[in-house]
C-alpha cells in the first residue's frame, strides 16, 4: 500500500512543512477539477482588508499622493475573523463606520538632518473597530518596523486618514491573501499529461521536485501507461502575505466555495418555488425571470448562513417534487 | 474613466439571478444554464463533476465572452434525473467532500504546527545549553 495514503480511498490531508508563513501540504483521493477551484479561490476571493480609501490632508514628500495612497493600500493587514467586519457596500451606513472598516491615521513629520523613513508601524489604528486584531499591519521582522512607506527630508511631512475596507482580491490584488500557491499533480508525469520538450533527454534536462516526486512514487522500468488513471494526489504550497495564517486560507478558500456551491443550490431549489408559484404549477420553466418572490439576499454575502441550503435538512424543494423536463417534454 | 467598476465581476446586477436556465427543445432532457458573475472557478468544477455520474451523458461549459462575467453550461442526462436536478446533486457532492477535506486539514494542521513548534523548542534548548 501506498505510504503516504494511510486512509485508504478517503479524502485526506497530509502536512509536509507548517508555520506561520507558510503550509505545504497534500491533499489525497481528491479530484483535479476541485483542487483546481479551491486554489482559485484561495488566490482571489477569500475576503482580507485591505486600505482602500485615502483622505490626503497634508504631503509635501516628494512621491505623489496617489503614489503614496497605492502604496498604503498594499500594506498587508492583519485579517484574523475578517467575518466580523461587513463589506461596505453592504453596510447600512454611507461611507463607511465602525461596522465595515478600519481607520489608520499617519502623521510624520521629519525635523532632524537625516533622510527619515516611514513605516507601517507608524499606522495608528483608531479605536472602534469590528474585533480587536482586524486592520492592524502586519509587522514581522525583527525590529518591528513593517514596510517602509515614503522617506522623508527635512521639513517635509505626511497627513494621511486611511480608511481600511474589507474585500477580496477579484476586485484589486491588494486583497489577495497568499504571495503565492504552489500546486502540482503527478511530479513524474506518469500520467503524461505534459511532453516535455528536450534536445537530447528530457530526463537531464528538466528540473523535477525531488521531494514530491518521491512521495508520488517513481515510476518503475518498463511499466506499461494506464490509459484510465487519474491525478488522486495534489501538492500544495501557500505562503501567506501576513493578513491571514496559512490554514486560515485554505479553509476560508473552502469556507467561500461551499458558499459559492450553496448559492447555486439555493437558486436552482428555491427557484423552483418561484415556478411553482407565480407561474402556475407544472410548466417547465422558462429563462426564469421569477423575481418578487422572497427575492434571495441581492448580496453574496449570506448564501452559505441559510443553514438549510446544503445541510440537506429544511427548506429546500425535495428533489423531482416539481416535474421539470418531465410533463411538458413530448420526448 | 469609462472602465466597468470591478466589483460587477461578482455582485449580482439588480435584478439579475445567480443562475438562469431554459430547456433544449431539439434535444431532449437537455438544459442550459446561465450562470451569471462567475467563471471557470465553477464552471470547470460542475460540468467536469457532472462527467462522474452515470445518469448525465454530456456536460460543458463555455464563457461567451471574457469581459462578461458569466458562463453557460449546457448539460443533458438520461431522463433518469433532470439536469437541474444533476447538478444540485453535484454541487451537493462537492460541498460534501469539501467538508471531509475541511475536516482531515484541521487536525492534520494541528498536529503538524505542534510537532514543528516542539522541534523549535527543542532547537532553542540545544543552542542555551
Ligand atoms: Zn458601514
Amino acid at each position: 500500500m501506498d505510504p503516504y495514503d494511510v486512509e485508504g480511498g478517503a479524502i485526506n490531508v497530509r502536512f509536509l512543512e507548517a508555520d506561520s508563513v507558510r503550509g505545504k501540504f497534500l491533499i489525497q483521493n481528491f479530484d483535479l477539477a476541485t483542487a483546481n477551484s479551491l486554489r482559485r479561490v484561495m488566490l482571489s476571493e477569500v475576503p482580507t482588508m485591505a486600505i482602500d480609501v485615502v483622505e490626503v490632508q497634508n504631503n509635501t514628500s516628494v512621491l505623489a499622493d496617489e503614489f503614496i495612497c497605492h502604496r498604503l493600500g498594499l500594506i498587508p493587514l492583519n485579517s484574523k475573523n475578517v467575518d466580523d467586519v461587513l463589506y461596505s457596500r453592504d453596510c447600512e451606513c454611507d461611507g463607511y463606520c465602525d461596522q465595515c472598516s478600519v481607520i489608520l491615521t499617519l502623521d510624520a513629520k521629519c525635523t532632524g538632518d537625516e533622510v527619515m523613513k516611514v513605516y507601517a508601524r507608524d499606522l495608528v489604528v483608531s479605536e472602534g473597530r469590528p474585533n480587536d486584531e482586524v486592520g492592524t499591519p502586519v509587522i514581522t521582522d525583527p525590529d518591528g518596523l513593517g514596510s517602509v512607506i515614503v522617506k522623508l527630508r527635512k521639513g517635509q511631512a505626511v497627513k494621511m486618514k486611511c480608511i481600511a475596507k474589507k474585500g477580496i482580491a477579484k476586485e484589486h490584488a491588494k486583497w489577495a491573501p497568499s504571495a503565492a500557491i504552489g500546486f502540482e499533480y503527478d511530479p513524474n508525469n506518469k500520467l503524461r499529461h505534459l511532453d516535455y520538450w528536450y534536445e537530447e533527454d528530457a530526463k537531464k534536462e528538466w528540473p523535477i521536485d525531488e521531494e514530491n516526486s518521491n512521495i508520488d512514487g517513481l515510476p518503475q522500468d518498463g511499466e506499461p501507461f494506464d490509459f484510465d488513471a487519474v491525478p488522486n494526489r495534489f501538492f500544495f504550497d501557500v505562503e501567506t502575505v501576513g493578513g491571514l495564517e496559512p490554514d486560515q486560507i485554505v479553509l476560508q478558500g473552502i469556507k467561500v466555495l461551499q458558499q459559492k456551491l450553496a448559492s447555486v443550490i439555493q437558486e436552482l431549489t428555491g427557484a423552483e418555488d418561484t415556478n411553482m408559484d407565480g407561474f402556475g404549477g407544472g410548466q417547465s420553466p422558462q429563462m426564469n425571470g421569477g423575481q418578487g418572490y422572497g427575492a434571495p439576499d441581492p448580496g453574496y454575502t449570506t448564501p452559505y448562513g441559510n443553514a438549510s441550503v446544503w445541510g440537506g435538512a429544511g427548506g429546500a424543494t425535495p428533489f423531482g417534487a416539481t416535474p421539470y423536463g418531465g410533463s411538458g417534454n413530448p420526448w | 474613466m469609462n472602465a466597468p467598476d470591478r466589483f460587477e465581476l461578482f455582485i449580482l446586477g439588480d435584478d439579475e439571478k445567480k443562475v438562469e436556465w431554459k430547456d433544449e427543445t431539439r434535444i431532449p432532457n437537455t438544459a442550459t444554464f446561465i450562470f451569471n458573475k462567475e467563471d471557470h472557478t465553477l464552471g470547470n468544477l460542475l460540468s467536469v463533476r457532472l462527467h462522474k455520474y452515470d445518469y448525465v451523458t454530456f456536460s460543458a461549459y463555455r464563457v461567451p465572452h471574457p469581459l462578461f462575467a458569466k458562463f453557460e453550461m449546457r448539460v443533458s442526462t438520461d431522463g433518469t434525473v433532470t439536469p437541474k436536478d444533476a447538478i444540485v446533486r453535484a454541487c451537493r457532492d462537492v460541498v460534501q467532500d469539501l467538508e471531509i477535506l475541511s475536516r482531515s486539514f484541521t487536525t492534520e494542521w494541528l498536529g503538524k504546527r505542534i510537532v514543528h513548534e516542539g522541534e523549535e523548542e527543542r532547537l532553542r534548548r540545544e543552542r542555551e545549553v
